[in-house]
């Protein structure tokens, strides 16, 4: 079983916990999660986010064939190309994370479109959380709403060779992103830390209307107890051939595993 | 889990003007099943606010519907405005004693620690009912729901009823979860429900720490895989899963059919 969304390190806002190399991996030996793609936590409010990424390089140097590194950058902040270049070749890290509402830039700026296609061109698949946490919970030093799903949709239809994975999101189905033929390239998959398995279904129905090489394992870890996930997998009416692909097979060959 | 009665301490069943309603409801039950959750506690709320008289008696009355159309699998919550101070009493009284209610459901046309509420707490109080009351706590935006109550409001309505049967809902919905439950601590009489959507590692774990896995109720609020994996997922004793999972709301309901 493979999890596209899984963290490192310190939150700002929250303790969390099992958020060390070995802490995550005795969490996920419970969980029976064979392998975690991790990226930094406080890198979502380091200004310098790439601080972060050393930090989780250094966390999963010994680990890493079951901890694989995503860089988290800003595209408006200074040095991201050096820091790029560090975290694919020295680092190893298979991905970019973004996070474009605390970071203070639009999916669909020009900096940031530059920075997808540069890590799309290096082979890094790119994941974007739509939420860090619920908003009625957010300190009151933040206003930081979810990602824009139309804004993920322009970035993703404005970077077709790119892989894309979306993450921490819900009402994909009311949005184009979730539509059957939505127009869009097929170069993103879903994870379903926050869909539904059950009432209205939503991973059924993202499933139906995108296929099932677009639906990902993903839970949160260590924001979000794994179960939740687990539970949803359990539930799911889907065969198990779909089911082995949304545990590790899409996840394998989106991340290039 | 092996060995409990599994209960759903704050689940909804769908308002009549939703034309898919008997499906929904039908699906909420079909998800119970897979689930493991052998009852639901539920209420039906009306979409407008603030709640009319006219509106919380027709839930009321397709709730009544509902324990008939699924036997043994649904308990009742008697939801009213307790602005309507003398039709909320007649019909909390009328549906606990002859439908078979098992509580009250507030929402947020009051706050709990506002005097308008007080009657309904004596009713309750004296039924032996507990009173399930929407709450959240947000510490940074203007409130869309003005008078949506927290632990605070709570703290203080169990200060003035101690023997009180009160639930404090969706610790998982309603924002800042640390904040509610250490603000909880100090209310021994209060229960948390456990329920919502927000999936966020260590909210049972610092719950059952805090106030004791006696006071906390598992609770969904529709927010199904979230508010079962959390328990099933919290690092706790299996005494204390079980407690949480239906022994606690067995307690409470028992408090009236024991009397």
């Amino acid at each position: 079983m493979i999890d596209v969304n899984a963290y490192l390190g310190h939150f700002a806002f929250r303790q969390l916990r099992h958020n060390t190399a070995d802490g995550l991996l005795r969490f996920m030996d419970r969980k029976r999660i064979d392998r975690a793609l991790v990226s930094s936590a406080a890198s979502i409010t380091y200004r310098n986010a790439h601080a972060g990424n050393e930090e989780v390089a250094a966390e999963i140097r010994n680990h890493r064939d079951r901890l694989t590194g995503c860089a988290v950058l800003n595209p408006v902040y200074a040095g991201w190309q050096d820091d790029l270049k560090t975290c694919h070749e020295e680092f190893g890290m298979k991905a970019l994370r973004l996070y474009p509402r605390w970071h203070n830039y639009k999916l669909t700026a020009a900096a940031c479109l530059d920075m997808v296609h540069k890590a799309g061109e290096r082979g890094l698949a790119v994941t974007i959380p739509m939420r860090v946490e619920d908003r009625r919970q957010q300190s009151w030093l933040v206003d930081i709403p979810d990602v824009n799903r139309d804004e993920a949709a322009a970035l993703i239809e404005a970077a077709p060779r790119v892989s894309f994975i979306l993450t921490n999101g819900s009402g994909f189905t009311a949005s184009r992103l979730g539509r059957k033929n939505n127009g869009l390239p097929a170069n993103y998959a879903i994870d379903i830390s926050l869909l539904t398995a059950e009432l209205s279904n939503e991973i059924g129905q993202l499933l139906s209307n995108l296929g099932e090489d677009r639906v990902v394992f993903g839970t949160g870890m260590p924001f979000h107890y794994a179960d939740p996930a687990l539970t949803k997998l359990e539930i799911l009416d889907a065969s198990e051939a779909v089911k082995e692909k949304i545990r590790h097979g899409n996840a394998r060959r989106i991340l290039k595993l | 889990m092996q060995g409990v009665k599994v209960i759903d301490a704050h689940a909804h069943l769908h308002h009549h003007g939703n034309p898919n309603w008997s499906e929904d409801d039908r699906k909420l039950i079909d998800a119970a099943d897979k689930l493991g959750i052998d009852q639901l506690c539920c209420s039906i709320l009306p979409p407008e606010r603030p709640t009319r008289m006219e509106s919380f008696r027709d839930c009321n009355r397709y709730l009544a519907e509902a324990i008939r159309r699924f036997p043994g699998r649904i308990r009742g919550y008697c939801f009213v405005n307790p602005g309507y101070t003398k039709e909320a009493h007649d019909e909390v009284r009328r549906y606990v004693e002859e439908h078979g209610f098992v509580g009250v459901k507030l929402y947020n046309d009051y706050r709990a620690n506002e005097p308008v509420v007080f009657p309904i707490a004596e009713l309750a109080i004296e039924l032996k009912i507990p009173i399930l009351h929407h709450a959240g706590h947000v510490s940074w935006l203007p409130s869309p729901q003005p008078r949506i109550s927290d632990a605070g409001h709570f703290a203080e309505l169990a200060r003035r009823y101690p023997e009180l049967m009160l639930i404090c809902a969706h610790v998982c919905g309603g924002g800042d979860w640390e904040w509610t439950i250490k603000t909880l601590r100090d209310a021994p009489a209060v229960f948390l429900d456990t329920s919502g959507s927000v999936a966020d590692e260590g909210v049972v774990e610092m719950a059952v720490r805090t106030l004791g896995a006696e006071r906390l109720l598992f609770a969904c609020d529709m927010s199904l895989t979230a508010s079962v994996g959390r328990i099933r997922g919290a690092d706790i004793s299996d005494a204390d899963r079980k407690k949480i999972l239906g022994a606690n709301m067995e307690r409470i309901l028992s408090r009236r059919s024991s009397r």
